[in-house]
């Protein structure tokens, strides 16, 4: 009988916001080894992705300046 | 039945009962395990630990002799974890308590987000990733996310970082 790879499990949502940020929420690793963050956030976060933000790699709000 | 998972901290063999977890890097070939109990600790075998070659009883007896945190064990029954005799040494209570609460995380690995410096996002493992009214579904893979808002792919990374004057500070 042949053996079917079960589907795993999503761990974590992405949501790429419209003229926003990037929502993040789950079973996650961040990592940013120039601001040495290596961490398992509790709850969401937002990333910045329009590159004005000035609390990378967070979103400041700054976009919609 | 698949009594094998591989997980991001060794791997972990159950019999349905408890879970028997394995560290590869802390042996120190003592060989407790395989002299007690070679119908399920067997080097010469893959997988090298068969859960259903002996009695639960007989599993934890031999597991709690391993000098080091290299096997491990735990109730799959969690509140049984709960109050464990300190003579179960190799308990994962008493040599890994983070594997008391591993059940979701050796499913699968947590999603890798990682900030490259003067660069893109790049996410890895399995997840969902919404945008553009679309949903897509990754499974251990990765996509890379711009974050200086200057890629003719929004939202996805072209590149074009190193032409912006994009300042990663």
């Amino acid at each position: 009988m042949e053996e079917k790879k079960a589907r795993l499990k999503p761990q974590a949502e992405i949501e790429v916001i419209p003229e926003g940020p990037i929502r993040i929420k789950g079973n996650i690793i961040l990592s940013d080894v120039r601001r040495d963050i290596f961490e398992s956030p509790e709850g969401e976060i937002y990333l910045c992705r329009c590159g004005r933000s000035k609390n990378k790699p967070y979103c400041d709000g700054s976009h919609e300046k | 039945m698949e009594s094998s998972i591989k997980s991001g901290r060794g791997r972990k063999y159950t019999n349905g009962e408890i879970t028997v977890y394995w560290k590869s890097e802390s042996c120190i070939h003592a060989s407790y395990c395989y002299r007690e109990l070679i119908e399920v600790f067997d080097p010469s075998r893959r997988p090298w630990v068969d859960m259903y070659g002996a009695t639960t009883a007989e599993i934890i007896r031999t597991v709690n002799m391993c000098p080091t945190d290299a096997l491990t064990w735990k109730w799959n029954d969690e509140e049984k974890n709960r109050d464990v005799d300190p003579s179960h040494t190799n308990h994962v209570n008493f040599r890994r308590p983070e594997l008391l609460k591993d059940e979701t995380e050796a499913q699968s690995e947590p999603v890798s987000v990682r900030v490259m410096p003067q660069g893109p996002l790049i996410i890895s493992g399995t997840f969902t990733l919404k945008y553009d009214n679309k949903i897509k579904e990754v499974e251990e893979s990765a996509v890379s996310l711009c974050r200086c808002g200057a890629s003719s792919r929004i939202p996805f990374c072209d590149g074009n970082h190193r032409k912006s004057d994009f300042k990663d500070d």
